[in-house]
């Protein structure tokens, strides 16, 4: 588990030499000789952490201040969901609904994000979503995603680097019944491999770095320094995710091996496609299949990022190692993950399907609507106009676009500025359907939510925006870049439609009864008018200390309030016009 | 940007943490009693340790806290811990649990009571722990170490540099301080708007 760094080793022969006397020096020579043959055999990986697992209908997520050996020394002070970096993948079944239980222990509010899910604006946990510290927040939907590998994450405007920098996040597989009945790798952690991509610098206390930096010095993947996992000699399957900051990675294998593009950000390609490099920018994920058949038990083979040699704009390519915008690991090859071979699993998946899915994709010409989004900002010569796109920064009063539900949709997204960006746009999945530089590559030809956006060009997407319509609350548009997002190059935009969410207009009308009073374990909700709705419930206690939050909350049931402490409340309940009525209840 | 702005506060220039002055004060104790500053006519300075209940990072410090003020309390340096905490976030962060964690945990030092978190700002106390050593010049308060108690917190026995012990031998000895400013980590001090 411990990091240990090889280049503190001569730094301290260095310190000492001049003190020393022979027979130390051999001895330290000697230490210095075991470490250096410690460091080029595989006693210097770590094991790979593979997050825990939670399945069903409803998911409690605790988001926890806590801290982590991470390097030798002082542990590191992170922040986690149910762990201490980093969070459990959630297993959703399409169809099914999810409930979710996000309790914020954290000493800030909070966030959270549902990346690349289809959901109603109020359940995305965007940045005006926010979580105060001891609040539960209750949101919910139902699963219309294809199988795939989604994440969630903190969203927090201008928190988000430093929240993410924490280690707060975790993956989302999607299954569904077409996925289910192919032939593919999906033992989780034994031949189905979440890896999360991600870097970190330290200070002199071994704290995270996030302020004015782009780039870690350190790879962390699933949270582990050097990590190194056995894996079966027989077919196995990567879902990996971009975490970083800002950093790409151009991924390869150290022997050159092809591998297969399964799965982009939304679901299955129709085919694997074969590649030895491909660049994933922040926030995308990918699904590869790579063939260990082949290889001999024992074989070691590393998946690295061949980041070197790259023009200006690539993320991460850039020469300096030091600085804001540099690091020990930019412009140059380095290692993500050591693969040890070990025997095949019973039931190893041998062969690579021919066919993977039937995705019937927009096109340019299914669009009835046009919209374009133009990088502006970052100048050097500018430091008060960050990145963002025309010429303006998030502000939350400002609703930049508005779409009509139903509407098919065509973004162009042009970047004739300085650096590279990671598009990303909520409640959709889109299809990339041209790009200035050329064709749209094959690798990514499926469902995505995340267009790398290189220096010099622009892209083109098609979307459907149907299901969920708010006229009130938007769904977000941004640069993933922890930096660049918190810096305000994020928009806003309404689905516009008959109704809200796709239930009837929420109306608290005038008067409502909170029953039984006092309430014990469960609280419900009376309305004397028909037709009566509720956008939003929040609760607080009579200090004014905030403990629940529950978007559209489904009021049939009653509100559980089972673990509040006894005392007085105050409910207060909003309708989707903003009027909002508030009533007081004893839980005794 | 407030984000930017805390973070250089933590580690400013030895000299410019030398120089800050913080003012007396006085807070409530777990046993009810008002403590002040002003009460210690002998005290060179104090180690003063920003804390809260719930802070995992905080909860690894209470033997090292016992043994600090054991040693310096002697030496007319005593130790005085604080709690901060928004109570308004953090209903647990109240004076009856914090009474029960000094029982606990045995503290031989006072355990002080800072619901609106006027002392913690004069401090610009960023983290629990935060540790300050402050010492007595010219009848003024000045700090002269602000950062971590000492170099790991999970584990006493692989510490390298006790960052605040250093200090106090260092004040103690007419010497200045060699490191007055080390990083203090834990969680955030959430400070009410
Ligand atoms: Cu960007």
């Amino acid at each position: 588990m411990i990091e240990s760094p090889p280049k503190e080793i001569p730094s301290i022969i260095v310190q000492s030499k001049n003190k020393l006397t022979t027979p130390m020096l051999k001895r330290i020579f000697t230490l210095f000789l075991f470490a250096a043959l410690t460091k080029f055999s595989t006693a210097q990986f770590n094991t790979l952490w593979i997050p825990d697992t939670l399945s069903g209908t409803t998911f409690n997520l605790n988001l926890i201040d806590t801290f982590k050996q991470i390097r030798s020394g002082n542990q590191t002070v992170t922040a986690g969901v149910n762990s201490d970096f980093w969070g459990p993948t959630l297993f959703f079944n399409k169809g099914d609904t999810v409930h979710m239980n996000v309790h914020n222990y954290l000493n800030d509010s909070t966030t959270l994000h549902w990346h690349g899910m289809h959901l109603p604006a109020v359940m995305d946990g965007g940045p005006h979503q926010v979580i105060p510290p001891g609040t539960i927040w209750q949101p919910y939907w139902k699963v219309a995603n294809n199988a795939a590998t989604y994440w969630y994450h903190p969203h927090l405007h201008e928190m988000t680097q430093e929240q993410m920098t924490k280690g707060l996040g975790g993956f989302i597989i999607v299954r569904d019944p077409q996925e289910a009945a192919l032939a593919l790798p999906r033992t989780y952690g034994v031949d189905d491999i979440p890896l999360m991509l991600t870097s970190r610098s330290y200070n002199g206390s071994n704290a995270f770095l996030y302020t004015n930096t782009s780039y870690g010095d350190y790879m962390l993947t699933n949270g582990i320094p050097s990590a190194q996992v056995n894996l079966p000699k027989q077919m196995v399957r990567l879902r990996i995710l971009n975490a970083e900051m800002e950093r790409a990675y151009n991924l390869g294998f150290s022997d050159g091996r092809t591998f297969y593009v399964i799965g982009n950000d939304g679901g299955l390609l129709n085919a694997p496609v074969a590649e030895t490099r491909v660049i994933l920018a922040v926030g995308e994920r990918i699904e590869i299949l790579v063939d260990l058949g082949t290889n001999n038990i024992g074989d070691t083979v590393n998946l690295n990022a061949y980041n070197g040699g790259f023009a200006l704009g690539f993320p991460g390519g850039e020469p300096a190692q030091g600085g804001q915008f540099g690091s020990l690991l930019n412009n140059k090859t380095f290692t993500l993950l050591h693969i040890n071979v070990t025997a095949a699993t019973a039931n190893a998946i041998t062969a690579l399907p021919v066919a993977l899915a039937n995705n019937t994709y927009w096109t340019a010409s299914d669009a009835t609507v046009n919209k374009t989004v133009t990088v502006t900002g970052g100048l050097p010569n500018q430091p008060g106009n960050p990145f963002g796109f025309e010429n303006t920064h998030f502000d939350f009063n400002v609703i930049n676009k508005t779409v009509n539900l139903n509407d098919i949709e065509k973004w162009t997204i042009t970047n004739s500025n300085v650096f590279g960006h990671a598009f990303h746009i909520h409640d959709v999945e889109f299809k990339l359907v041209s790009r200035s530089t050329g064709a749209v590559g094959a690798y990514e030809s499926g469902w995505k939510d995340v267009l790398y956006l290189p220096l010099g060009s622009s892209a083109t997407f098609v979307a459907k925006f149907d299901d969920y319509s708010d006229s009130i609350h938007p769904f977000m548009y941004h640069c993933h870049f922890g930096p660049h997002e918190d810096g305000g190059m994020m928009g806003q935009f309404v689905v516009k439609g008959d109704n809200t969410s796709g239930i009837a207009e929420a109306n608290v009308g005038t008067d409502f009864n909170l029953y039984p009073n006092p309430a014990h374990n469960k609280l419900f909700i009376q309305f004397p008018e028909e037709n009566a709705g509720v956008y939003y419930v929040r609760m607080s206690d009579i200090a004014g200390r905030s403990v629940y939050m529950l978007p559209q909350p489904q009021l049939n049931n009653g509100i559980d309030i089972a673990n509040l402490p006894s005392g007085i409340y105050l409910v207060a309940l909003t309708d989707s016009k903003f009027n909002t009525i508030t009533k007081k209840f004893i839980k005794d | 940007m407030t984000v930017v702005l805390l973070l250089f506060l933590l580690c400013t220039s030895a000299a410019e943490t030398e120089k800050r002055i913080v003012k007396d004060f006085s807070l409530q104790n777990v046993d009810g009693k008002i403590i002040s500053t002003k009460d210690y006519k002998d005290a060179k300075g104090f180690v003063v340790i920003f804390t809260c209940i719930h802070c995992p990072f905080a909860k690894l410090y209470h033997e090292r806290l016992n043994q600090l003020h054991a040693k310096y309390s002697k030496l007319h340096i005593p130790l005085l811990l604080i709690n901060s905490s928004d109570t308004i976030m953090f209903a647990n962060e109240s004076l009856a649990n914090m009474a029960k964690v000094a029982k606990e945990m045995k503290y031989s030092f006072p355990y002080l009571f800072d619901p609106s978190q006027t002392v913690a700002k004069d401090f610009k106390a960023e983290k629990t722990p935060h540790a300050f050593v402050i010492w007595k010049e010219n009848k003024q308060w000045i700090i002269k170490y602000s950062g971590a108690i000492d170099d790991n917190g999970a584990h006493p026995e692989l510490v390298k540099s006790t960052y605040i012990a250093n200090a106090l031998d260092e004040l103690l000895a007419g010497k200045p301080v060699t490191v007055s400013c080390g990083y203090s980590i834990g969680c955030a001090i959430h400070y009410r708007k």
